[in-house]
Order: structure tokens, then sequence, then C-alpha cells
């Protein structure tokens, strides 16, 4: 098993893609695992950010918002009518939003970064309730068309839950292997640096501002398309993606796997949803069987489930800052 | 560290999963002989609205134990499921595709708030299944919103507003001034209102939006006093509600102008108790009094003090009624077919659950339904824990206090 792990370790994304591929099998419904996915995403753009730079955000709900919103209007409101498009405009809103908020955030630091970010996601938030012709105000954005996937001439029609996610799968895996490549990279290095010590990675020479806004912006992106194909999935965009209890939510699904760990985000978010949905079934204060186990995590075992998990296999804990 | 390839990793990785696969995690509840009719209930069992959510479920479950005793519908058991929509639409979302793809509910009855109930239309929609809507909204039975299978068993703002509106203009006094929530709930209130105001030719002297939730009113109070409206139209839903009459009351207010409200409810009154809602007017579309007039009202309030000790409020006259015209639709139909089922209710829109004659408007599949003008009964007044209100006034359903069709976007 732990020779498993570590090979996992060593190719996460093979992992990441053999796992995800039979998971909806293991689920009790498949849009449940479609869920997993897309909030798994999420937290991986946030754990960029918090887990591997160092930049708590309390406001990551206004990418995820910005994305659900950029694919919601351009499917509903613009009838774009192509469903990669529609996809992009998602991702590419969260990226104009995250470069914009991130340079006035990133001005400061520590708690006045993360109130900052929760400022302007809650500034968002209230523009998105007063711009009811727009957004949908407070009744949601509705009736956001799931368009037939058009690959290479081929159609294929995502209604069903089982083909959603598939669909949701390969991008999101194609989102994985993207952020393992910008952690490979000296930029991924530089952010970790930036982490440890931010002085000392300024007197190397690094731009650390500049690298900080850089991640920034990645994460704005993760998160965003975690959004647009939240967006999908539902068919609505409630205003409440871009409230603050979604940011929270998805630092506790962060904290809960393991932040700064590869797949702690996606750990957490399936721990986070499944087990919610599975005792909403039997009992309406789930929340409070969830919490009392993140309070357990947060004291006892701050590394987060993945993250205990990894330091605790047989043949030794990897080092720190590499994959887990 | 132990070395592993590729092809072991993959032989035991694919192994381990598909035993679980095969297992499940999850084992799926074993199918009994004759599957029992599964009607998915979300609702805001949690939150500020959790005591109109468990009048909910108790209609639903009064309807269902009904059905039982009768044997069930089509020969098979009726079994409503019910899940906590939290208030929040991706949630009630979430849960209505658990109910449909998980519990394989063939039919939707439920949701409270208006935003929550559209998250779980689009759902309903997507699954091709019947969703009959027991929460107040104008777009739920309007185009682009509502689907052949979408219906309103509950009024909504343009109705409740042009009732209550005309009987204050024509009862209580022309001069008014309005509060309101300020989300899509209330500001349709307040449009409706308005219009209505201007068509009996009274005097708009404010209207002040709040935001919802937030239960602090002194502010505004004074400027209204100051103001001297014959009345005080207020939406201040839920808890709300209560936090309203208070500082109302504490700044005197209730001496010098009427208090009316488009909607009392039941749950909060006694809530709130007979000094605050004391002489506040509000409509409403069942009170459980109804049950000294109307047969099918005695039915239902005689099976929900058996059960639970306590009459059926307003909203729960909703979800009760909804499931059973589920199951008045299958027996119709024959079928559990959603569309064969809402073709069937359209076909023979009439019916009478809890307080007479109601029926489905064709167009918009819309419950046209009887309404009631109530006040608060004053301390001393009430009749046990539950008689709280006197009837005022009857208004006879009718399709003029809806939007018309072609104004709902059908042609």
């Amino acid at each position: 098993m732990g020779a498993l792990i570590s090979w996992g370790g060593r190719h996460p994304v093979a992992a990441f893609g053999m796992f995800f591929a039979v998971f909806p099998f293991l689920m009790p419904y498949k849009s449940l695992a479609s869920q997993v996915l897309i909030f798994g995403l999420f937290a991986l753009g946030f754990n960029l950010l918090y887990g591997y730079t160092g930049l708590l955000s309390f406001g990551h709900a206004a990418y995820y918002g910005l994305g659900a919103y950029g694919t919601g209007i351009a499917l509903a409101k613009l009838k774009i009518g192509s469903l990669w498009l529609g996809i992009a405009a998602g991702p590419l809103l969260a990226v104009l939003g995250g470069a914009a908020i991130g340079f006035f955030c990133l001005r400061r630091r520590g708690i006045y970064f993360a109130m900052l970010t929760l400022a302007f996601a809650q500034l968002l938030y209230f523009v998105a309730f007063h711009l009811p012709d727009v957004t949908g105000g407070d009744d949601g954005l509705r009736g956001i068309p799931l368009l037939p996937l058009n690959l290479f001439g081929w159609k294929i029609d995502l209604e069903g839950s089982l083909a959603f996610y598939y669909f949701t799968f390969v991008l999101v895996w194609l989102a994985v292997a993207g952020l393992k490549r910008i952690l490979d990279s000296p930029f991924g290095s530089v952010l970790q640096a930036i982490r440890e010590n931010g002085d000392r990675a300024s007197a190397c020479g690094y731009d650390v501002r500049r690298v900080k806004h850089l991640s920034f912006v990645f994460s704005a992106f993760f998160a965003g398309l975690a959004g647009g194909l939240d967006a999908l999935r539902l068919a609505v965009v409630p205003v409440e993606s871009l409230y603050w209890v979604t940011s929270g939510q998805v630092v506790i699904m962060t904290l809960l796997g393991g932040a700064g760990t590869f797949f702690g985000p996606f750990v957490g978010a399936g721990t986070y949803l499944v087990l919610g949905d599975r005792l909403a079934v039997f009992t309406e204060r789930w929340p409070l069987v969830i919490g009392l186990i993140f309070m357990a995590f947060v004291l006892f075992l701050p590394k987060g489930i993945w993250g205990t998990l990894v330091a605790n296999l047989p043949g030794g804990a990897p080092a720190e800052g590499k994959w887990h | 560290m132990a070395s592993i390839t590729r092809r072991k990793f993959l032989a035991a990785t694919g192994g381990t999963a598909g035993a679980i696969a095969t297992q499940g995690f999850f084992p799926a509840v074993l199918r009994a002989q004759a599957e029992p009719l599964r009607i998915g209930c979300p609702l805001p069992l949690t939150g500020p609205f959790a005591a109109l959510a468990a009048d909910m479920q108790r209609g639903a479950q009064l309807a269902q134990d009904e059905l039982n005793a009768k044997g069930g519908v089509m020969g098979r058991k009726v079994e409503v499921l019910f899940r906590d929509d939290e208030l929040k639409p991706a949630v009630g979302a979430q849960r209505t595709k658990e109910l449909i793809e998980n519990q394989k509910c063939q039919f939707i009855v439920g949701g409270l708030a208006a935003h929550v109930q559209m998250a779980i239309n689009e759902q309903t929609k997507k699954a091709k299944v019947l969703f009959i809507s027991t929460s107040q909204s104008d777009e739920i039975s309007a185009k682009p919103d509502t689907s052949p299978i979408t219906f309103h068993e509950a009024l909504n703002p343009t109705i409740t507003s042009r009732v209550m509106g005309t009987w204050v203009a024509q009862n209580l006094g022309k001069k008014w001034w309005i509060i309101y929530a300020d989300y899509a709930w209330g500001k349709q209130n307040n449009a409706v209102l308005q219009d209505t105001l201007q068509k009996n030719g009274g005097t708009l002297l404010g209207a002040t939006p709040y935001p919802l939730g937030s239960a602090e009113f002194s502010a505004h109070l004074p400027k209204i006093q100051a103001a001297k409206p014959d009345v005080l139209m207020s939406m201040t839903p839920g808890a709300d509600n209560i936090a309203f009459l208070k500082q109302v009351r504490s700044f005197g207010m209730d001496k010098t102008m009427k208090i009316a409200q488009p909607l009392l409810w039941i749950s909060y009154l006694k809530e709130g108790g007979p000094e605050l809602y004391s002489d506040i007017y509000g409509s409403i579309n069942w009170y459980w009094e109804l049950q000294d007039t109307i047969p099918s009202a005695k039915k239902f309030v005689e099976a929900s003090m058996k059960k639970f000790n306590i009459p059926p409020g307003d909203y729960g006259a909703y979800s009760y009624s909804g499931v059973l015209e589920v199951a008045r639709g299958v027996e119709l139909a024959k079928s559990t077919d959603s569309e064969a089922v809402a073709n069937a209710l359209r076909k023979s829109p009439v019916y009478d659950h809890f307080k007479g004659k109601q029926w489905w408007r064709a167009c918009d599949n819309k419950s046209m339904q009887d309404m009631w003008i109530v006040k608060g009964r004053g301390p001393g007044k009430t009749k046990g824990d539950w008689g709280l209100m006197d009837m005022v006034a009857k208004v006879t359903a009718d399709e003029k206090y809806d939007r018309t069709c072609a104004e709902k976007g059908f042609v």
C-alpha cells in the first residue's frame, strides 16, 4: 500500500486519473461524484494560493462565483451557443477578476490581506444581488443550457449524469496536470520559497509581489473553471456562489484534506460533500458532525486527512514540499 | 522504499476499485416486490423558516398516511422523502438531484423559498420529473422558468398583494407606507401593492426596503411615524416579522395607524403571541377554523390533531394538497410518467383537498384558490392554543387576481 501511494506520489496526475475514472461507481449517485470533482478543483485552486504560496484568501467565492456567472451569463443571457466558449468565459472572467483584486489585496499582508479578499468577494456578492437583469439577482441565474459537446465533428449529449461526470473529469484532469506543471516549474519552487520565507526569496532576487500576483491569478483560474462547471451541472447560478459562506467552505475542505498537499483538497472536498450528503439523509444536524471532525483535525492532526495519511506511511514521509 | 512496477500498480488499484464498485460503499436499498411511489420533498428544515418547514413536513406526512390508509396509489405504497435544503439554492438543487437519482423519486413536491424553488425547478425540468411548488413566486408559473411539468400550488406575490391591497384600500385607508424585505418576494409585493393602491385612488407616502434577515427597524420607524399613514404595509417574512412588530409596538405606532401585511403566518402568530399580533391584518390561504364551515377542512384538521396534536397551518396545507394532487394525477393517468400525470391534471383540473374548490389554470399550471382576510385576535380572545385569528372576509378564487396568460408569456 505504501509503495502504491509512493508510486502515486511520483505520478500524481496518472494516479488522479485512474482513481477518478472509477470514482462515480463508488458513489451513491453520479452527480455527487461530479460535485466532488468540481469542489475538489475549487479547493485545488485555493490550495495553490494558501497551501503552496502561503496566502490565506477568505474571498475565494469571488473567483468561483465569477466563473459560474461568466459561463452562466455567456450561455443563458448572451446565448453564445458554444459549450467551449461558455466554459472558457467562466475562468476568463475569474482571471480578470483575480488579476484586479489580487493587484489591490497583495499590497497588504496577513490578516489585512485576508480581510481585503473577503471584502472584495462581498462587494461582488452585493453587485450580483442588485443586478437582477444580468445575474438574476437573488432568484439566481436560471436556464443555463447544457449544450451537446462538439468534439471534432462528433456531438456528444452531456445531459446524462455519467456523461457529464466524464466531461468534467477530463477537464479537471487537465487542470490537475496543469497545476502539476506549474508547481514543477521554477516558478512553483519560488512559490514555496515565498511561503517558507518571503524575505529570503526577495533577497535571492525574486520579484515576490509579481510571483504572488501570478499565483493569485492561477488560483482564480482554477476556482473559475470550477465555478463554470458547477453552473453547467446545476443549470443555475445562485447568488450565494459569491457569498462568504462559499469561501468558508473551500477553506474547510482544504484544511480538512490537508493544505499544501497535492491531493489534500480533493480528499477534503470528497469527505465534506459525501459525508454531508449521507448524513443529511438521517439528520439536519450534519454540519455539527463535520464541524467536530474538522475541529478534531485542526487540534490534533493539523496536516489534515491526506497530510496525516501520507506522513504516517510505511517507507517514510516524503520530504516537505514534495508531492504527496 | 519498496518498488512497484506500473503494471502491478494498475492491477492492484484496478482490482480494489472493482471490488469496491461491485459491492458498493453504499449498497442500494433492497427492492421490495411492489416498489413504493416515492415523492421527494425538499424543505428548509433548518434556518429562519424552520417553523414553516416543519408545518409543511407535517402536511406532506398527513397526505402520505391518508393515501396509504386507502391502500396507496394504484396499489403502491406512497413514501414521501424529506430533505433539508438549508434555504440555499445550491443545496436544494443537490438534494433534489439526490432524491431523483439516488432515491428514484418520481415526483417532487416542496420548496419554501422562491430562490431555492427556482434551483429545484431547473433540476426537475432536466430530469423530466413533475414538480409541484409550494413556494410563493411570480416567476415559477411564468415563462421562461415554468414548464409543462411545473405546477404551482402556492399563492404568489401578485395574487396576495392584489387581494390584500384592494381590501385594505377599501376598508382600512388609502394613505400607505410600505416596508419590504429587499429581495425578489418583497420587491414583487411592493410593486403590486403600489399598483393596486394607485388603481384604488390611494396615496403612497413612502416605501422602505430593508435587507432580509437584518431585524433592526428602529432607524426607519421615526420617519414612517412622522408621515402619519393610515396603513403601514409590511413585507417582513420569517423571523423578521416578530422583530418588526415588536419594534413597531414599542414606538406606539400601532395606536396611530393600521398595520397590514399581504401574508400572515400562523406559525409566527403562535411564536409571537396575541399581544404582538392583535389587530394585525393579513391575508391567508387557509386557517384551521375553516373546519366549521368546510367539510374537507374538517377532515384535514382532525387528521392533524390526531397525529400531531396541532392544527395544520397555512404552508402545511400547501404540501398536503401538493402530495394529494400527485396521487390524484397518477390515479387519473394510470401512470407514473410525469408528462402523462401533468396532462391528466390539466384535463381534470378541479380539486378540493382542504378548503373547497381549487383548479389548475390550463396555460401556466397555477392553482387558483380562495383566500381569506384575517386579523390577529387580541389577548383573552384567543381560542385554545391555535385560535389566533379572526376571519374578516373571504375572497373567492378568480383568475383576474393573477397576471393573465399573455402577461406571463403564453401566447
